[in-house]
């Protein structure tokens, strides 16, 4: 008889469990699988990633001065930039003309990226951004090499920076990530 | 034998065939049955050749190897920084942990310390790295025995982990979150309170595996006196973690082990069992994975503030030295024996990963068994692929 306890527990939780799902407004209410069951039906409705989540790399063209830190501590090797200089009026009336680099290529191969982060730390004039964006698959494989253009429209989707817990004492950055 | 003639050799022929069929006809040896490398009990790459009396296996030799990545060899050709991506990848389903021993090994190297309040957030992300791996076992063990329920409940709640894992890290599986001397970032704006709940989800995600399998008889009759492992067999065999303790063996490196993680300034306890069966590892691994909750709980509770980056140079160089730091994580003893000779990469390390050494007891526990139990024995010693051939 002992046996049969343990059966009757199990089943009470798959039972308990199924009518969570069918009827998470009460029995006395009509069921709606819908909003008890804890999938979500993708291409229709979407799940919103974490703001900190690593989705896709967005560059701000301005900011980056082809210093190729990122391309160098980059572990597989997927970013590759070209640049070359070109002359600025100096900063000073009657100062010497400045040489600035000027960014020919900046193409991420995310078919290579391991989503590591590394580039996007290593930047020392936050040029690059993590945007929790994840819908850019695409049927060839070459395609998935995003080129300045379009890392840059990915931009817009940069959250805001978010505000930490209390008790840190990490300097409150004022770009967002 | 000279054959004089074709006939007489025909005939010779002849005679060695029927011999030969008269052979194959009586003798009943054993078969040799290859479980895996691709069946789906084996969570991965890993062939079992077993060899079969009938239903009994008579032996059973694991071979990994199916899925070698050569990590060792990698983590030559990279700098520290590079390295933490990497081993992210080697016990995939306990992501988190698998970075904590490598930075504690490394900071070791440089003498550096990281803040308290770094310390207590790697604690508690590491514990609910284990809670989101033990889980997706505890639901698995149901798999083995042809129980689907537990499994989908454990992917609805350990989703929930992940998720909390995700908004720190950003990062589902492979957070590369630590750095030498502390953490990239701190805990963002509620946080602690979600996580809280989460822990409430999983201690009745816990209550609920109990109710479904622990009591069930069924499992009881699969599991119980299945797969036995004395405490002799086990130490000598060297397991680590959950199949250590469900041995009857008091040993955890979170307690025994003098290290920065803040182990000792909480309360909590080492579960173990003394059968060492089956049963026994899947119930040590249900009362650690509610352990694991209360000490997230614990921690987030007494989460000190303060910075969470020592102060370290911005390229990192670490001395030359010899340096080997082991955690307990989810699967067992993990660690990593890091030679750096002052560069900014480990000159070599060697990756100590606990289902290696966890898998080497599979010829000794699968002697004697039948077939059905092989599924049970090695879904209860659970081992991560990633983790044995990295």
């Amino acid at each position: 008889m002992a046996g049969i306890s343990g059966y009757v527990k199990g089943l009470r939780v798959t039972a308990r469990t199924a009518m969570r799902t069918m009827f998470p407004n009460g029995l006395k209410r009509p069921p709606s699988p819908v909003k008890g069951s804890v999938t979500v039906q993708y291409p229709h409705e979407k799940d919103e990633p974490a703001p900190r989540s690593r989705g896709v790399i967005s560059l701000v063209e301005e900011k980056c001065t082809a210093c190729m830190l990122c391309s160098r501590s980059c572990p597989d090797w997927c970013i590759y930039i070209e640049g070359h200089k070109v002359k600025a009026p100096p900063r000073r009336a009657g100062g010497k003309a400045r040489s600035v680099n000027k960014l020919d290529r900046f193409d991420i191969d995310y078919s290579l990226c391991m989503y590591c982060g590394i580039c996007v730390e290593v930047c020392p004039f936050a040029a690059l951004f993590w945007s929790p964006e994840y819908e850019y698959c695409e049927p060839h494989i070459a395609d998935l090499l995003h080129d300045k253009r379009r890392l840059t429209e990915w931009f817009e989707t940069v959250p805001d920076f978010e505000p930490y817990e209390d008790g840190a004492e990490v300097k409150v950055k004022k770009v967002p990530r | 034998m000279t054959a004089t003639s074709d006939q007489q050799r025909h005939a010779y022929v002849a005679s060695q065939a029927a011999e030969a069929r008269v052979n194959v006809e009586l003798d009943t040896g054993d078969m040799i049955l290859n479980i895996g490398p691709q069946h789906p009990a084996t969570h991965g790459t890993l062939r079992i050749a077993t060899q079969l009396d009938g239903e009994l296996v008579v032996k059973a030799d694991p071979i990994p190897g199916y899925m070698h990545r050569g990590y060792e060899k990698l983590t030559e050709v990279r700098t520290y920084r590079q390295i933490t991506t990497l081993v992210n990848r080697i016990d995939w389903v306990g992501n988190f942990a698998n970075e904590v021993p490598f930075v504690l090994a490394a900071e070791r190297l440089m003498e550096v310390e990281a803040p308290p309040r770094a310390q207590w957030i790697r604690t508690i992300l590491f514990e609910m790295s284990r809670i989101a791996n033990i889980s997706l076992f505890l639901g698995d063990m149901g798999v083995q025995l042809g129980a689907l329920t537990p499994v989908f409940f454990a992917f609805r709640d350990r989703e929930r982990v992940l998720n909390q894992i995700e908004a720190v890290t950003g990062g589902r599986f492979h957070p590369n979150f630590d750095r030498i001397g502390g953490l990239k970032d701190d805990l963002p704006k509620g946080w602690i309170a979600e996580t809280k709940d989460c822990m409430e989800t999983m201690r009745n995600f816990c209550d609920e595996v109990e109710d479904l399998l622990l009591g069930n008889p069924v499992f009881q009759a699969r599991c119980r006196g299945i797969g036995v492992i004395p405490t002799d067999v086990a130490l000598g065999y060297g397991l680590s973690g959950a199949n250590l303790r469900a041995s009857g063996v008091d040993w955890d490196l979170r307690r025994d082990v003098d290290s920065p993680l803040p182990y000792d300034q909480i309360d909590w306890k080492v579960w173990t069992h003394t059968d060492g069966d089956s049963f026994a590892r899947f119930w040590v691994r249900l009362q650690e994975t509610r352990e694991a909750t209360l000490i997230v709980d614990k921690l987030l509770d007494g989460l000190p503030s303060g910075p969470i980056m020592a102060k370290v140079p911005r390229i990192i160089k670490v001395p030359a030295g010899e340096a080997y730091i082991s955690t307990e994580n989810p699967l067992g003893e993990m660690g990593y024996y890091i030679v750096s000779k002052g560069d900014v990469g480990p000159f070599r390390v060697k990756i100590r990963t606990p289902s290696f050494n966890n898998i080497a007891i599979v010829s000794w526990v699968l002697r004697g068994v039948f077939v059905p139990d092989v599924i049970t024995i090695l879904g209860s010693l659970y081992f991560v692929l990633g983790d044995i051939d990295r």
